[in-house]
């Protein structure tokens, strides 16, 4: 949806699927697919269901269902997916959280089902009476 | 007891991290029912298939089954999980997370493939390879 030659600087959100092929810069949430090909340079955070990068990402991914790094794709930049699924040739530098252990609120992405996890309160241990019971 | 160990002169020498020697035709096999705790510095492969914990320094390749568990610093050519494993993980050219493998703990690779339905949780850096495996 994205040409090559278009470039974004801002903030992009879309109900349904993105495809980018050029630049952007900022922050994007989809709620459906997000791919970014092999001629796209994204600088920006990244939200989707299922993100694919062929392309070059530099900033955080959250993937709700699953993130493919393609063979000439390359992430810098913390990941936080269910799913993750990485080609030889694939680059990745930054922090991976997946599965239970959820790690470092992220910012800006309500959407995610991972988010309401988080927000769950934890009990702090002041004087909690249901837990101890004699 | 299905440990082979092909005793050839293990690799001592702690600064001379064998770089990228893949003539590593000695294997040392840890069956499913053994377990390793401690240090192993070897020149040749390691397959974990059992239970191994501690600090492995592998000149060739390092293999952690499926059914595996692994809770230890690793250094090897190339490693591949399949299994479960923890701890600190270098590999000078390529990890390999098998569909069945868990990786918890930080990377340092300059290759990796993630198959779908592995996980990873860690710091991941690749590329740049500096000396930081002090002992």
């Amino acid at each position: 949806m994205l040409g090559p030659r278009d470039r974004l600087i801002g903030e992009l959100y879309i109900e349904g699927n993105l495809r980018v092929s050029g630049t952007l810069e900022g922050q994007i949430e989809a709620t459906g697919d997000v791919d970014v090909t092999e001629a796209a340079t994204v600088k920006a955070s990244v939200a989707g269901r299922e993100v694919n990068v062929s392309g070059q990402v530099n900033g955080a991914v959250v993937a709700s269902k699953k993130l493919v790094i393609g063979r000439s794709g390359s992430v810098v930049g913390d990941v936080r997916v269910p799913r993750l699924v990485m080609q030889d040739g694939a680059t990745l530098s930054g922090k991976v959280s997946m599965g239970p252990q959820v790690a470092a609120p992220q910012p800006a992405i309500s959407e995610s089902p991972i988010d309401t996890a988080l927000a769950a309160p934890v009990p702090d241990g002041e004087g909690q009476p249901k837990a101890k019971r004699r | 007891m299905e440990t082979v160990v092909e005793t050839a002169p293990a690799e001592t020498s702690e600064d001379g991290v064998v770089e990228s020697r893949r003539d590593a035709q000695n294997k040392f096999t840890l069956g499913p029912g053994d377990s390793l705790e401690g240090k192993l510095i070897y020149s040749g492969s390691v397959n974990v298939q059992g239970r191994a914990e501690g600090e492995f320094r592998v000149g060739g390749n390092f293999e952690v089954g499926a059914g595996a568990s692994v809770k230890a610093l690793i250094d090897g050519t190339n490693v591949t999980i399949r299994g479960d494993a923890e701890g600190t993980l270098t590999a000078r050219d390529k990890l390999t997370l098998g569909k069945s493998g868990k990786f918890n703990g930080d990377v340092t690779v300059k290759r990796l493939q993630i198959e779908d339905g592995a996980s990873l949780n860690g710091h991941v850096r690749m590329g740049s390879f500096e000396q930081s495996s002090s002992s």
